[in-house]
C-alpha cells in the first residue's frame, strides 16, 4: 500500500505536508471581500461573468495515463495502446477507456479536454504549473516541493472569500506540492483535514472547546490574552512577520470554533447512510463527500488529493484495481451534485501533472509525458457531452486545438469569476500577472 | 505541396555549393545571408543549435528514455552519444546526406513532417543551414583540426543596475586553438529570481522596479557562468553609519560591509531580554527557568552574555538539541531499519554532541563507519542506505552541500558534474559488504555487520566500464589505496576541501540567523552563490583554523553583533531578507515548543518508548506518537527519506494550542505550575513575575504586572482558575510561539 503512494523520486505524499505549508485558511470577511473589490477594479475592462461559486479539483498526483482513462487509442499498436479497450460513453462519437464505465454513463454532463500540453516532466515542476498556471521559475527536480507563485485555491480563498468562519480552500487530506499561497501569505494556504471520514470516530480536531470549558471562561481567557498580548507587530507586510500569521491563524480558529455552518460542514456522519454508500467507504470516496458538504456550507475551493497515478511500473496490475473505485467516486459526486441542485454552480476538474508515456516501459509502467494529458471538467456551466481537442493517432502528443497550463487555469478563474488577466503585487511591491496568457478554453465557458 | 519545389531547388544549390567548398575552393559561392561557409562541427556548431532550440531538453528528446525513440544527452553534454543518435541510430535514418533538406532532422525540426515539439527551427535560418551544411558535408563527427571549447567567460559578471535599468550579456566562448566566438544568441539564460531581474533568450537584462539582488545563470554547452545583479536603494545612508558601530568580531566587520554596500541600515539591537530567549531556545532548544533568567537580566556585568553562552554550552541540553537537529539529516524509519539499529544511531549521535567531538571526526565516524549494528551506532547508515550510489548521493549532500542526484542518471543540468564523477565517487562505496540479518521490514530486528571487503565494483551505467574510485576534485592518498572509505574521508575532511567546512557552517549559520548565507544550505554550486561569499569564506577558514570545533563556532556567531540585532524593521531594511540587517522573527521548532509547554506548565507530556520527564528533542524517532509535534510540523517518518520539516504557522497549531484536550487537562491538572502558584503563600506580583519569566523569559512591565496581579487579586475562590487562564492566554501569545 505504502508503495502505491510513492512517486519515482521516491517520497511518499501521503502525508508530507498535510498541515500545509505556512499551513492555512481564509482571512476574514470583510478582508476576502476587500480583496475582491479590489480585484475587480483590476480587471482590464472585461466582463466578468461568473459561472460557478465553487471548485472541487481532484488531484490524481504522479499523472495519470491518457491511455487509461480519456484518450484510448485503440488504432495504436498493442505496445502503445495497452490493455483496456475502449467502451462507448452515454455520447455518441465519444469514446473512454474501459475502466471508466460509471462516468462513460454520465459523460453528457462531462467535457473531456485532451489537448492540454506543457514542457515540465517532472512531478514538482508539473505540479507547479497546472496547480498555479505559472511554469517553475527556476528548474526543479521530481522531489522538490517548490512555490513561486500562488495556487489556484489560495487566490479564490483571497479573491472569492467563504462565509465567516469556514476556511475558504481546503486540501484534503494533504496539501500538494505547489498547492500554497506563495506571496499571497498564510492566510491562503489550505486548511488541511488529515483524519479519514472513513472513519466512524471522524472529526476535525481542535474545533470546539475542551470538554469542561465553559463558554464564559473561555471568553474570559480572550479577555485576558487581549491584555497580555504585547509583542510588537510589524504590519509591513513586505516584513513578512510571522506574528502576523499567527493573529490571522488566531482570528480564523476563533470564526471556526464559533461558526456552527462551519461544525455542521465538518459532520459527515449528518448525511444519510445512502449517500454516504453511493461515494464509496473508503476514505477517498467519503473525503469526496466532505467537499460537497464543505462547497455546499460557501466553501469556493476544495482540493481532493489522491496520490498514486505515477505507473512506472505494472500500470494495468495497478490500474485494475485503482480505477473502479477512484472513477465511481467522481461519477457519484457528480450525480450527488446534480441531485442536490449544486451542479450548475460547482465546478468539478480531475487532473494530474501530466499524462504518460505512449509506449509501454520494459516494466510494464507508463513513464512522464507532459505533451499530452486529459483534464476532466464537470459542472460549473460546463456543457456537458463534448470532447475538447485531440491528441494524435497513436497518443503522442496534443495536436488539435493545443491548449497549454495556462488555458486551463484562467479557465477556472474566469468560472469563479476572477480575472485571470490582473496584476497582482507582492508584499514587496513586485508587480506579478496573475496568469501570463488569461485566454480561458472557450467551449467550456459556453 | 507545389510551394516546396523552390525552396528544394535553392537547397540543392546549396548542397552542390557547400560540397564544392568543402572540397575545393574557400569562395563565398552562397547567399550572403547562409550561414556558415567553412566545415561544419559536430560539436561547435550543430550540438549549440540542438541545445539552443530545445531539442535535448530534459522534457524533450533529452529526457531520461527519450522521445519518440530518439534520445539525445541532456543539453548536450554527452557529444558520441548525440552522435551516435543523429548518425547512426536507427539505421541512419535522420540524415540523408544525399539530400540533406529532405533529413527527417531537418523536416522534424523545421515541422515539415508532424513533429510532437512542433518548429523548433525556421526554414531558411542561420541553424537550418547549418544542419544542412553538415548533413550534406556527409555529417563528420568532427572536422580537421577541430578544436575543443575551453572556456565561457562573460564579457561583464557583476552588474549593479538601476530599477527598471536594462542591460546586455556578452558571452565568448574560447577554444583551444586560441580562437573565440561571439555565442550570445546561443547560450541560454536563467534568472535565479525573475522578479529581481529578467533575462531574455538572447541575454538582454531587464531590472525589475525595486532593489534587489540576484545570479543569472548562463548556459553554453556543458559550461557555466554567473552574472550577479544587484540593484541598489536609491538613497545612500548618512555618512559614516557602518564606521561608528562596534563589532564583536569578523562577522560584524563582513555582515556591515555588505549592508553599506546596499545602502541598507541594521536595526537596533536586541534587548537583554530577547537576547535571552533567542540564545537559549538555538543553542539548546529551551526556555530559561524564571530563576535563571531572573539572574540574568538582574546582572550588571559587562560580559554576561559571554558567560551565559558558556554556560548554556556547556549543559546537557546542548547535545540534546543538536543531536535533534542532526536527526532530521540521518534518522532512519525503525520500520525499515530495525528498532535497536536506529536507537544506536541516536545514541552514537547524542554522544559526539556529548564529546562536542570535532566535526572532521563525527563525519569521518560515519564514512569510515564499521562493524556491528548492534555496538556501533554509526553503522546503521550503511544498513539504511545499501547501494553505493545512494551512500554516495547522501554523503555529498551532507558533508559536502554537493548535489549529485542529478549525475546518477545524466549529466548534472547545472553543475560540472558528469555521471562518470558520480559513479567514481560512488566508488568509494563499492567495498562496503555487509553479513548477518539484513532487513526484513516490518520488524529489521536483525544484526548486521558492515565492513571493507575484497571485493566489490562500481561500474558506468552507460559504458558499463568499471570505475576506480575518485574523489571530485583533488586527488586523494593513494597509500591507503585498499581502504577507500578512509581515503575518501582524509580527502573531505582536509582543510583544503572547503566545501566541507562551508556546507557545515552555513548549515549552523542558518539555525542561528534564520536563513543561510546559501540557501538550501545544502546546496553549494557556482549557479546559487552566497549572499555574502566573503563572510562565508571566513566563517569557514574560521572553523578549520578551531580544529572544527562546532562549540566555538556557535560561540563566535551567537557573540556577534549581527546575531544581537533586534528584529523590528526600518524603511531601509524591511524587504531585506537575505542580508541579516535585522534578525528575522521565526516560529520555534515542533520540539522546542513541546518543551516549553511542559517547562511553563511543569507537566510532562508522556512519550512512548522513553523514560518518563524525557523532553521532545531527545526522541530517538518520530515513530513515538504525539500529536503535538505532528502538528507543528516535524518530519513524517512514514516517508523514506522522510518529507521535510514544516516551521511555518498554521492554523491547525493555533486551534492545538487553544483547545487540544492534552494542553487543556496540563494547564489545568493538579500537579501544574498554576496549582503550585495558587496553592502558594506569595503575593499576586510574585505570581506575575514568575509566569513572565517562565514563559516569555522576561520581567513583565509595570502595566502588566499591575493588571495580572489585579486580576488574581481579585479573583477569590477563583484564585487557581484565573492562574490557569493567565497562563492560557500568555501560551496562546506569538511572543510564546514565536523567536523575537
Amino acid at each position: 500500500m505504502i508503495h502505491d503512494w510513492k512517486n519515482c523520486d521516491g517520497v511518499s505524499r501521503r502525508d508530507c505536508l498535510r498541515l500545509g505549508l505556512g499551513g492555512l485558511v481564509a482571512g476574514g470577511l470583510s478582508g476576502a471581500l476587500r480583496s475582491r473589490a479590489q480585484a475587480s477594479e483590476s480587471s482590464e475592462g472585461q466582463a466578468v461573468g461568473r459561472q460557478a461559486d465553487a471548485c472541487i479539483l481532484v488531484w490524481q498526483d504522479g499523472g495519470p495515463s491518457h491511455y487509461e482513462t480519456f484518450d484510448p487509442k485503440p488504432l495504436a499498436p498493442v505496445e502503445i495502446r495497452g490493455q483496456y479497450h475502449p467502451i462507448q460513453t452515454q455520447t455518441p462519437g465519444i469514446q473512454f477507456a474501459k475502466p471508466m464505465q460509471k462516468l462513460a454513463a454520465i459523460s453528457n454532463e462531462l467535457a473531456i479536454v485532451r489537448s492540454i500540453r506543457h514542457d515540465q516532466g517532472n512531478h514538482g515542476a508539473g505540479n507547479h504549473y497546472m496547480m498555479t498556471g505559472a511554469p517553475p521559475r527556476i528548474p526543479v527536480g521530481c522531489g522538490a516541493f517548490v512555490s513561486f507563485h500562488p495556487s489556484m485555491g489560495s487566490v479564490v480563498s483571497q479573491q472569492v472569500g467563504a462565509p465567516d468562519g469556514i476556511p475558504a480552500y481546503f486540501s484534503i487530506p494533504n496539501m500538494s506540492r505547489s498547492g500554497g499561497p506563495n506571496f499571497l501569505g498564510s492566510q491562503y494556504a489550505p486548511f488541511v483535514v488529515p483524519d479519514s471520514p472513513n472513519s466512524s470516530s471522524f472529526r476535525v480536531r481542535d474545533v470546539t472547546l475542551p470538554s469542561g470549558l465553559t463558554d464564559q471562561r473561555f471568553d474570559s481567557r480572550q479577555k485576558i490574552r487581549d491584555e497580555i498580548d504585547t509583542l510588537l507587530r510589524y504590519q509591513d507586510a513586505a516584513v513578512a512577520d510571522p506574528a502576523i500569521a499567527v493573529d490571522e491563524f488566531y482570528e480564523q480558529g476563533m470564526q471556526i470554533i464559533g461558526s456552527p455552518q462551519a461544525q455542521s460542514a465538518f459532520d459527515i456522519h449528518q448525511e444519510p447512510d445512502v449517500i454516504r454508500d453511493a461515494y464509496g467507504r473508503d476514505s477517498f470516496g467519503q473525503r469526496a463527500l466532505l467537499a460537497r458538504r464543505l462547497v455546499g456550507a460557501g466553501v469556493p475551493f476544495v482540493t481532493l488529493y489522491h496520490g498514486g497515478w505515477d505507473h512506472h511500473t505494472k500500470i494495468f496490475e495497478s490500474l485494475d484495481k485503482k480505477l473502479p473505485p477512484f472513477e465511481a467516486t467522481i461519477a457519484a459526486l457528480i450525480s450527488d451534485l446534480k441531485q442536490q441542485g449544486m451542479l450548475e454552480r460547482t465546478l468539478v476538474v480531475v487532473l494530474g501533472e501530466f499524462g504518460r508515456t505512449p509506449k509501454i516501459n520494459k516494466d510494464g509502467g507508463r513513464d512522464h509525458w507532459s505533451n499530452a494529458m486529459s483534464v476532466m471538467f464537470a459542472g460549473g456551466g460546463t456543457r456537458g457531452g463534448q470532447v475538447i481537442g485531440a491528441t494524435d493517432r497513436q497518443g503522442y502528443a496534443a495536436v488539435e486545438r493545443v491548449l497549454a497550463p495556462e488555458n486551463f487555469v484562467s479557465t477556472i478563474y474566469r468560472k469563479l469569476g476572477i480575472d485571470p488577466g490582473q496584476f497582482m503585487y507582492t508584499p514587496e511591491g513586485r508587480p506579478v500577472h496573475l496568469v501570463s496568457n488569461a485566454t480561458p478554453i472557450d467551449e467550456l465557458m459556453s | 505541396m507545389s510551394g516546396c519545389l523552390a525552396p528544394r531547388l535553392s537547397i540543392l544549390f546549396v548542397v552542390f555549393a557547400s560540397m564544392m567548398l568543402t572540397l575545393t575552393f574557400v569562395v563565398p559561392v552562397r547567399a550572403a545571408s547562409l550561414a556558415p561557409s567553412h566545415p561544419v562541427s559536430f560539436e561547435l556548431d550543430v550540438q549549440p543549435i540542438l541545445t539552443a532550440h530545445g531539442c535535448n531538453s530534459g522534457a524533450c528528446h533529452g529526457k531520461q528514455r527519450g522521445q519518440n525513440g530518439f534520445q539525445l544527452s541532456l543539453l548536450g553534454f554527452d557529444s558520441d552519444f548525440d552522435f551516435s543518435a543523429l548518425a547512426q541510430q536507427s539505421r541512419g535514418r535522420r540524415v540523408t546526406i544525399t539530400a540533406p533538406s529532405s533529413s527527417l532532422l531537418v523536416q522534424k525540426a523545421t515541422a515539415q513532417m508532424p513533429h510532437g515539439g512542433g518548429r523548433r527551427i525556421e526554414p531558411d535560418s542561420n541553424a537550418y543551414h547549418t544542419l544542412v551544411d553538415w548533413i550534406a558535408q556527409g555529417v563528420p563527427r568532427r572536422i580537421a583540426d577541430e578544436p575543443s571549447l575551453d572556456r565561457v567567460v562573460l564579457a561583464e559578471s557583476e552588474f549593479s543596475l538601476a530599477p527598471n535599468q536594462q542591460a546586455e550579456l556578452s558571452v565568448i566562448a574560447h577554444y583551444s586553438d586560441g580562437s573565440s566566438r561571439d555565442v550570445t544568441e546561443l547560450a541560454t539564460y536563467l534568472a535565479n529570481d525573475a522578479a529581481v531581474v529578467q533575462a531574455d533568450a538572447s541575454g538582454h537584462l531587464t531590472a525589475g522596479p525595486l532593489p534587489g539582488e540576484t545570479a543569472v545563470m548562463v548556459r553554453y554547452m556543458n559550461h557555466i557562468s554567473v552574472a550577479n545583479v544587484n540593484i541598489p536603494r536609491t538613497d545612500p545612508l548618512p555618512d559614516g553609519f557602518y564606521e561608528e558601530r562596534p563589532r564583536a568580531n569578523f562577522i560584524d566587520d563582513l555582515v556591515f560591509q555588505k549592508l553599506d554596500a546596499l545602502e541598507i541600515q541594521i536595526s537596533p539591537p536586541a534587548s537583554d531580554a530577547v537576547f535571552l530567549r533567542r540564545v537559549y531556545t538555538d543553542v539548546i532548544g529551551r526556555l530559561p527557568t524564571s530563576e535563571r533568567a531572573k539572574r540574568f537580566l538582574e546582572s550588571n556585568a559587562a560580559d554576561k552574555r559571554a558567560e551565559l553562552v558558556d554556560e548554556i554550552l556547556n549543559q546537557p541540553e546542548y547535545a540534546d538539541h543538536w543531536a535533534n537537529l542532526w536527526a532530521d539529516l540521518l534518522r532512519p524509519n525503525p520500520y525499515r531499519v530495525g528498532i535497536k539499529a536506529v536507537l544506536n544511531y541516536d545514541n552514537w549521535i547524542r554522544q559526539q554532541f556529548r564529546d562536542n567531538v570535532p566535526y572532521d571526526q563525527f563525519a569521518s565516524g560515519l564514512i569510515t563507519a564499521q562493524g556491528s549494528t548492534w555496538r556501533n551506532g554509526a553503522v546503521t547508515l550503511y544498513r539504511d542506505r545499501r547501494s553505493p550510489d545512494e551512500i554516495a548521493t547522501l554523503i555529498s549532500q551532507l558533508f559536502l552541500g554537493i548535489r549529485l542526484e542529478c549525475a546518477k542518471c545524466h549529466h548534472h543540468p547545472f553543475e560540472k558534474w558528469s555521471q562518470r564523477d558520480f559513479y567514481s565517487f560512488a566508488a568509494f562505496f563499492a567495498k562496503v559488504d555487509r553479513k548477518g540479518v539484513g532487513l526484513s521490514p516490518p520488524i529489521s530486528g536483525g544484526e548486521e555487520i558492515v565492513f571493507n571487503s575484497e571485493r566489490g565494483e562500481v561500474k558506468h551505467p552507460v559504458t558499463g566500464q568499471v570505475l576506480d574510485p575518485r574523489p571530485l576534485f583533488g586527488s586523494v592518498d593513494e597509500s591507503i589505496e585498499n581502504n577507500p572509505r578512509q581515503a575518501l574521508s582524509q580527502w573531505m575532511t582536509s582543510t583544503e576541501n572547503e566545501y566541507f567546512a562551508k556546507v557545515h557552517v552555513n548549515r549552523i549559520w542558518a539555525l542561528l540567523m534564520g536563513r543561510g548565507l546559501v540557501d538550501p544550505v545544502d546546496d553549494l554550486r557556482s549557479t546559487n552563490p552566497p549572499s555574502n561569499p566573503a563572510l562565508l569564506d571566513a566563517l569557514a577558514q574560521h572553523f578549520q583554523d578551531s580544529g572544527y570545533d562546532q562549540k566555538e563556532l556557535i560561540r563566535l556567531i551567537v557573540l556577534s553583533n549581527a546575531y544581537a540585532t533586534g528584529s523590528q524593521p526600518n524603511a531601509t531594511n524591511k524587504t531585506d531578507r537575505l542580508n541579516y540587517s535585522r534578525h528575522y522573527r521565526q516560529r520555534l521548532r515542533a520540539e522546542i515548543l513541546v518543551d516549553a509547554v511542559t517547562a511553563v506548565t511543569e507537566t510532562s507530556e508522556t512519550f512512548t518508548a522513553l523514560p518518563p520527564e524525557s523532553r521532545a528533542n531527545q526522541i530517538w524517532t518520530h515513530r513515538v506518537d504525539s500529536m503535538f509535534l505532528d502538528t507543528f510540523g516535524r518530519p513524517n517518518e512514514n516517508q523514506d527519506p522522510p518529507c521535510e520539516r514544516i516551521s511555518d504557522s498554521s492554523v491547525t497549531q493555533t486551534l492545538h494550542l487553544m483547545n487540544s484536550r492534552d494542553i487543556d487537562r496540563r494547564i489545568r491538572s493538579d500537579s501544574s505550575r498554576a496549582a503550585r502558584l495558587s496553592a502558594a503563600e506569595i503575593p499576586a506580583t510574585e505570581i506575575v513575575d514568575e509566569l513572565y519569566l517562565a514563559t516569555f523569559s522576561r520581567q513583565p512591565s509595570i502595566e502588566e504586572r499591575r493588571y495580572a496581579a489585579s486580576l488574581i487579586e481579585k479573583s477569590g475562590d477563583d484564585r487557581r482558575n484565573v492562574i490557569e487562564d493567565i497562563m492560557w492566554a500568555m501560551l496562546n501569545s506569538p511572543e510564546f510561539i514565536l523567536q523575537n
